[in-house]
């Protein structure tokens, strides 16, 4: 039998028993918390479905501000299937956004971040960076008229900030303008940076929890059940939820397939009730928050800042949160972490109803 | 039992792409009534293959909790694996 | 119903039905993804529609080209009146050929083959003669079509 052969050809040079006494060694903590285990590995399966579809797409997408829009048309309307993998790959980005969200909150509140998985937190932080970039890039890649005037406003909000501001607009638009080289840069970061980096970093991610294990939260220290063993225990209920998160997206995809609106046209007035996508809300409620002028300051400038620092506090919370790296319990941390996840919620919710 | 998973693949892709002729299904004829008709057969058909699957994989679970249980895979270096 | 022994166990059988489950599904995504990336392919056109002026009135031992669907066609006219229409790309490895009129024969550059003033292949790799094209004059029409091919001129 051909299996067998091949079984034999690959056993003879490689030490694949080897391999299965470690995946059969690697054992997962039970307790009644361990559900956020698996948010993790949802995130990595939403982003394998990105990466497929993605490849698809880039047969046939042209990055260029004249045909970049026919081409997305022609994808939903004339080739086989096109209407399905865009809008698959269009869902698939809302749903691995909102998993890395689940994710991050979920480890921030149960303090997976502390000692000795700091670096693990600093690979996770920067994923979240390059998802953002990830859905900002293709966002505008569709080149109409919402996501044309979207990229001005996100660029020029990024040219709020003091000092870098100038530089990182400039850099992020290709000039000073909004025009084709913006097109081309933010294709090539979402079809040829984020993806190396992302392979990297997730990588990294995958492998640092292999190193550690996974972390069990301080409360739960004593409340351990027996451990199960991640293959085939824990595995076969990845696979569970992963076939849903395929269910869930095929559905959306099928039932609400993503759509276009008009041409971009840099002349034409922006159109009415402009929203960034979702996971940018926040931010966009925040900004309104803070009025123009502030003690001589300009009030985006101060609000931007405002922004930056708190993201970055996310950063450093594992090197600035002492109690829970002693494995004792830091309700401080806590309260910061809830406060977080509440105020995203709820900012989030405001720019949904206004 | 690669050759049994085989054969049962091939039957049951046959079974659904007779079912859906998936290839029919494009967004500018999607908009007639028989098109979406197509397309939500096809959309049940795949929500069947699903929790099939998820069915199966819990069956799966519990044998292997069963043997588990029975602590036979304990000390044993060389035992196949519980897949 | 429970059978005391049986060949197949619980464990092989939810193996084989889970393999089998999941090579469905997924060979149903392949299937629909490789429809997506492999595009319906576009095809060569049957025939082609030229003004006969533009083409019969040429001088002798010339050639004038037409677009084949994306590929270079020549019309050429021999000396004594006759003419031929071939498709101008060389049977060997697809490059574009050229006609030499001083020695009243098609050169391909890439490899150094030559046809003859019929499109047969006469000297260097190519394998086969020029693909060569009926001509059909239809009042001030001049139809260019493969051989062989139905040509249904749209009633003006």
């Amino acid at each position: 039998m051909i299996s067998r052969k091949l079984e034999d050809w690959i056993t003879e040079r490689y030490d694949i028993k080897g391999l299965g006494r470690l995946l059969r060694a690697k054992y997962v903590p039970s307790h009644c918390l361990d559900a956020s285990y698996f948010t993790g590995g949802l995130t990595l399966f939403l982003f394998i479905v990105q990466f497929l579809t993605g490849m698809g797409l880039a047969l046939y997408y042209v990055p260029h501000s004249e045909y970049a829009y026919k081409s997305i048309v022609d994808i939903m309307t004339k080739l086989n299937m096109g209407w399905f993998f865009r809008s698959l790959h269009h869902w698939g980005a809302q749903l691995a956004i909102a998993s890395l969200f689940v994710h991050f909150f979920a480890n921030l509140l149960l303090k997976a971040y502390r000692k000795p998985r700091e670096l693990l937190w600093v690979t996770g932080f920067i994923m979240i960076i390059v998802l953002v970039f990830f859905g900002l890039s293709g966002y505008f890649l569709i080149w109409d008229q919402r996501a044309f005037t979207a990229i001005r406003v996100a660029t020029g909000g990024a040219g709020n900030l003091p000092l870098i501001g100038g530089p990182i607009k400039v850099f992020l638009r290709g000039g000073i303008d909004v025009t084709q080289e913006t097109l081309t840069r933010f294709y090539a970061l979402h079809v040829a940076i984020l993806p190396m980096i992302s392979l990297i970093i997730i990588g990294l991610h995958v492998l640092l929890v292999q190193v550690h294990g996974m972390s069990v939260p301080v409360s739960q220290k004593d409340k351990q059940g027996q451990p199960q063993p991640f293959f085939p225990n824990v595995f076969y209920k990845d696979l569970i939820i992963w076939f849903l998160a395929t269910g869930i997206i095929v559905t959306l995809a099928v039932l609400l397939p993503a759509g276009i609106g008009t041409k971009a046209d840099p002349m034409a007035p922006a159109p009415e009730n402009i929203k960034p996508e979702w996971y940018f809300l926040f931010v966009f409620q925040t900004l309104k928050l803070f009025p123009g002028q502030m003690a001589g300051f300009n009030g985006e400038t101060i609000a931007m800042t405002v922004i930056s620092l708190s993201v970055l506090f996310v950063l450093l919370v594992p090197f600035l949160d002492k109690r829970s790296s002693a494995g004792k319990p830091s309700l401080a941390y806590t309260c910061i972490g809830v406060f977080y996840l509440l105020y995203f919620v709820a900012m989030t919710i405001i720019g949904f109803l206004n | 039992m690669m050759r049994g998973s085989f054969i049962v693949g091939i039957v049951l892709f046959w079974i659904i792409t007779l079912f859906t002729h998936v290839e029919a299904i494009s967004r500018d004829v999607a908009a007639s009534p028989y098109q979406r008709y197509i397309v939500y057969q096809a959309l049940i058909l795949f929500w069947i293959g699903i929790i099939g699957l998820v069915i199966i994989i819990i069956m799966k679970l519990k044998e292997v909790k069963r043997i588990q249980d029975m602590d036979v895979h304990k000390e044993d270096e060389d035992a196949p694996f519980l897949d | 119903m429970k059978l005391d022994h049986s060949l197949v166990t619980r464990r092989t059988f939810l193996n084989t039905l889970f393999g089998g489950w999941l090579a469905a599904i997924a060979s149903g995504g392949l299937y629909a993804f490789l429809k997506f990336v492999f595009p319906t392919a576009g095809k060569e056109p049957d025939f082609v529609v030229l003004n006969r002026a533009d083409f019969l009135d040429i001088p002798g031992n010339t050639v004038k080209m037409f677009a084949w669907g994306g590929k270079p066609g020549f019309f050429l006219k021999r000396d004594d009146g006759t003419t031929l229409a071939v498709k101008g790309v060389c049977t060997h490895m697809e490059c574009n050929i050229s006609y030499q009129p001083d020695v009243k024969k098609f050169y391909c550059a890439c490899h150094k083959g030559w046809f003859d003033d019929n499109g047969r292949n006469i000297a260097g790799p190519p394998p086969k003669p020029l693909e060569r094209f009926d001509i059909v004059i239809t009042g001030q029409k001049l139809v260019i079509a493969k051989k062989g091919a139905k040509v249904d001129l749209p009633k003006a």
